[in-house]
């Protein structure tokens, strides 16, 4: 089932939650909802879910508008954050529990959900567990206890809040393979909230990225990281350096260089933010002929890891960078720390510096 | 602060203490001494005296005191008063507790105040109210003796004054529990499909029981041992409108020291009883508090 | 009030909450300050500081404050001793504790009265001594005492649950000897619930009626406190008079539980913990 939101507003107070969000989830996609705390995205997931009702604008469950409709009408599956298992009932009896409060004439009977609940329960490998009661289970055991709850009831819609939150790295990188899996198999249209861009990237076929309750860019993992729209999206993914220019007519000027790069929308003599991934800054330990460089001094290296990292003093700025460079090119340049070094930004994005946040 | 959470929280707070932060054995053992002394001389000494003044004169006058008619009707009386006021103070408090506890509203805090109100009044002006209210010169006095329909003097008045005096019990207990545990089960409730019933009866009302039955013990022992408020509108009519307590009055007043010991003892049994079952519930939340939060602990390091 | 919120109920829990608390206690309760409107002024001042009733507000708060004083005293040094020592039987007194909370107050005041006539338990002990406390103010004060007991215990209780062994180990870390950490580091944790506890037992006690009247004596301008003044007016049919004394007294209750209340919000943001 689709889901299309538009021009949701939403405040507690004074404060404004959501403001005019629009975004469209088509059938079977895992969507992630990601941004830093109190930018909205939990709040946009319990809209869809009936859970918070928008101060104005609608909900469209494929095509159909759903604004209205009671949470125990609108057929998804919510995980929340602390799983909100039922502490007094067995675990059986939780993921039984949406069967058991049908209506009589659309109940199943017990056989049938005792079919149902352990079919489930195999689904998230935890039958075993069937007779225990949530304060004897894991963390990450009650969190696919609280997936098979919600997937009980055979929603629609799959909703979950923040689902690796509250557990232990390992854990968590389990458990969100086992759900990109789980989804592959399922495709239930899905939409899960994160602040962990880790998590977002590696789980979601399409990204949301949310700051103050508006939507930044959405897109593929590939999308957002490769290509941010916005200043807010470079520093929130992955690992960027910004630097403070000058835009004159279509170039940019950093540290007294001068850096080509093709901005024709830049014409006008301004300040400008410059962002370039750690990972695109190119060390020389001699001037480059070919193109314009900046002087840099190394401060510190870390070394441990594949990678090697950079802590780079700038000559004319009190600006520190940070460059990613692998192993091999690190042993080839044979760096050491206080060594003077010529850097090349490549795949610079600039943004006027009014842009930022 | 709800007892239930004081409990839970009691749980988590450390026992062991090194030297450092410890008195002298000799403070220490003084400082026990007094306590005990005190608590000897104010709580144990009456609680002693009640059954030594009641079998004074032996276990048949004893006896008989309990099983005399005004005794029993008495017993009646209190026990119907108790029936009535504690239901309605139950579902109040539910009511109160989820619309205070489950949403956000202006003038919470004020409502909550509010709610206290009758701990913060006599129990004189408790049943001075009603007589103003419903008495022979009271606002509507006048049309019930005309229509024969009694309240002072008589068991409504001694039922809306318990009522009264217990009100906030119940309320007390539940709020902050409710408060504490958030919305969180009820709303997977109502996504997994439940109505409000079914959400109230298999999700909620299982979660707060300790704290509910903890009220309702409090409730309880307060009801069937109030004196002020019910003395002023009960008239103390032998057999007809006399509590246990009032009949406790009405026997030491004329003197009848064994009887009125005898009667009392009953109450101070009551109380003894209340505690027992005070610190049972205590004793089981604490655990189910504790319990969970231990095996979470457990789990989460073993993972 | 209107609540968007998914949980349903809202307006039939709030709707019901605000019928009941109306009538059983806020209509009720307006009926004393109606009353005391249709009197004049003069006749409210006459009825409500009549030298017997002024009598009796002495003897009240006076007996009130004194018997909150010595819960401060025994309260905070029981729940001192309640949560930092082991002794035998320590659960059994600290659920002995609310007894008074539990007793039914006439049982306490026929009690207090039988240990404390002159030929009592303790009575006969302070005879010779030429200390009479039952039919006296003395007696007030002891059945105020008792009913009062529980509350400064049960607020300062949870305080000093909560103050960790860290605090007290790091200023013993740092050289303050045992008086000095009590001083400096834990009475300044535990006073606001000692204040608390102190305006909690002194509320209830100057409304407390039935542990008194056995003990007092009750004697004009001696040893009758003022709820007893409210039912002997009533008594005697003279509603106007018993409402004037009652209107003060509801004043009083409700600007102390106010007042409670305020401090414990202006407490709790103030150090930010509950209680």
């Amino acid at each position: 089932m689709s889901i299309e939101i538009k021009n949701i507003n939403k405040g507690f107070g004074s404060f404004s939650a959501l403001n005019n969000v629009s975004l469209d989830v088509p059938t079977g996609e895992l969507v992630a909802l990601l941004g830093p705390s109190g930018c909205g995205k939990t709040t946009l997931l319990r809209i869809i879910a009936g859970l918070e009702t928008p101060d104005s604008g609608n909900i469209h469950f494929h095509g159909k508008d759903a604004t209205e409709r009671a949470v125990r009408e609108r057929e998804v599956g919510f995980v929340f954050q602390h799983y909100a298992l039922f502490r007094h009932m067995t675990v059986f009896e939780n993921v039984a529990f949406g069967l058991r409060v049908r209506p009589k004439h659309t109940r199943p009977n017990d056989a049938e959900i005792k079919r149902r609940v352990h079919e489930l329960l195999n689904l998230v490998q935890l039958d075993w567990l069937a007779d225990r009661y949530p304060p004897q289970l894991s963390g990450g055991q009650r969190q696919r206890i609280a997936l098979a709850r919600a997937l009980a009831v055979e929603p629609k819609v799959l909703l979950l809040d923040e689902p690796f939150g509250a557990l232990d790295a390992k854990v968590r990188k389990e458990l969100r393979r086992w759900l990109r899996r789980l989804h592959d198999e399922l495709h239930i249209t899905s939409v899960f909230v994160t602040h962990d861009q880790e998590e977002a990237l590696e789980v979601a076929d399409t990204i949301v990225v949310m700051n103050q309750g508006k939507i930044e860019q959405i897109g593929s993992p590939q999308q957002v990281y490769d290509q941010p729209a916005t200043p807010f999206v470079y520093q929130f993914l992955g690992n960027v350096n910004q630097f403070n220019g000058h835009a004159t007519n279509g170039e940019i000027q950093i540290n007294n260089t001068e850096l080509k790069i093709n901005a024709p929308e830049l014409t006008q003599n301004s300040p400008v933010l410059a962002y370039v991934r750690n990972s695109d800054i190119e060390v020389y330990k001699e001037s480059q002929h070919t193109t314009s460089t900046i002087n840099a001094r190394i401060q510190h290296i870390h070394a441990v890891g594949s990678l090697v990292k950079l802590e780079l003093q700038l000559s004319h700025q009190s600006d520190v960078i940070e460059a990613e460079l692998t192993q091999v090119r690190f042993k080839e340049l044979a760096l050491s720390q206080g060594d003077n070094v010529f850097i090349v930004p490549r795949n610079i994005r600039v943004f006027p510096s009014t842009a930022t946040q | 602060m709800s007892a239930t959470i004081t409990q839970y929280r009691k749980y988590h707070s450390k026992v062991g203490r090194s030297r450092a932060t410890s008195e002298s054995t000799l403070v220490r053992y003084s400082l026990i001494g007094i306590t005990l002394a005190f608590l000897g001389l104010f709580l144990l000494l009456p609680l002693l005296a009640v059954f030594t003044e009641a079998l004074r004169k032996g276990f048949e006058t004893y006896f008989s005191a309990l099983i005399e008619p005004d005794a029993l009707s008495a017993i009646q009386l209190t026990l119907t008063a108790t029936a009535i006021s504690l239901p309605l103070n139950l579902v109040f408090g539910v009511a109160a507790a989820w619309a205070i506890a489950k949403f956000e509203f202006k003038g919470k805090s004020f409502l909550i105040t509010l709610i206290d109100l009758p701990f913060a009044v006599s129990p004189v002006i408790a049943g001075l109210i009603y007589v103003l209210i419903f008495g022979a010169q009271g606002w509507v006095g006048g049309w019930m003796s005309d229509h024969d329909f009694k309240v002072i003097f008589a068991i409504p008045g001694i039922v809306l004054a318990t009522i009264f005096v217990t009100f906030p019990f119940v309320a007390r207990e539940l709020i902050p529990l409710m408060q504490a545990q958030g919305k969180e089960e009820e709303e997977a409730a109502m996504v997994l499909g439940a109505n409000g019933w079914q959400m109230f009866w298999h999700v909620t009302l299982p979660n707060i029981k300790w704290g509910l039955l903890y009220g309702v013990i409090l409730c309880n022992a307060r009801a069937m041992g109030e004196f002020g408020a019910v003395s002023v509108v009960s008239g103390h009519i032998r057999g007809l409108t006399n509590t246990l307590p009032l009949h406790v009055e009405i026997l030491y007043n004329e003197y009848n020291y064994a009887a009125a010991f005898a009667v009392a003892s009953i109450l101070a049994l009551l109380a003894l009883l209340t505690l027992a079952l005070k610190t049972y519930v205590e004793w089981q939340s604490a655990k189910n508090a504790a319990g969970i939060e231990k095996e979470i602990m457990e789990r989460e390091i073993k993972e | 009030m209107a609540q968007k919120n998914s949980l349903p109920g809202f307006n039939l829990s709030l709707g019901y909450a605000l019928l009941y608390l109306s009538l059983i206690v806020l209509i009720p309760l307006s009926a004393v300050f109606i009353k005391t409107f249709s009197l004049s002024w003069a006749e409210f001042v006459e009825a409500a500081t009549a030298p017997r009733v002024m009598a009796s507000y002495k003897l009240t708060f006076g007996a009130s404050f004194i018997a909150a004083l010595i819960n401060v005293v025994f309260g905070v040094l029981t729940a001192w001793v309640l949560t930092r020592y082991q002794f035998f039987g320590k659960k059994i007194i600290d659920a002995f504790v609310d007894f008074p909370f539990a007793l039914p107050t006439a049982v306490a005041g026929i009690a207090l009265s039988a240990i404390y006539a002159k030929n009592g338990w303790v009575g006969s002990l302070l005879e010779p001594l030429g200390i009479t406390v039952a039919y006296t103010p003395l007696g007030v004060i002891v059945a105020l005492t008792f009913i009062g007991l529980p509350f400064v215990v049960r607020t300062v209780q949870p305080v000093l649950e909560d103050l960790g062994a860290e605090v007290e180990e790091a200023a013993a870390s740092l050289g303050a000897n045992r008086w000095q950490v009590f001083y400096k580091v834990i009475f300044p944790a535990i006073w606001p619930a000692v204040i608390t506890g102190f305006a909690l037992a002194f509320a209830r006690a100057i409304g407390e009626y039935g542990s008194v009247i056995f003990i007092a004596g009750n004697m004009p301008m001696v040893s009758e406190i003022t709820p007893l003044i409210i039912i002997t007016k009533l008594e005697q049919y003279d509603y106007a008079g018993a409402t004037a004394v009652a209107a003060v007294m509801l004043v009083i209750s409700f600007i102390l539980l106010f007042a409670i209340n305020g401090f414990q919000w202006w407490n709790n943001r103030r150090f930010g913990y509950v209680k």
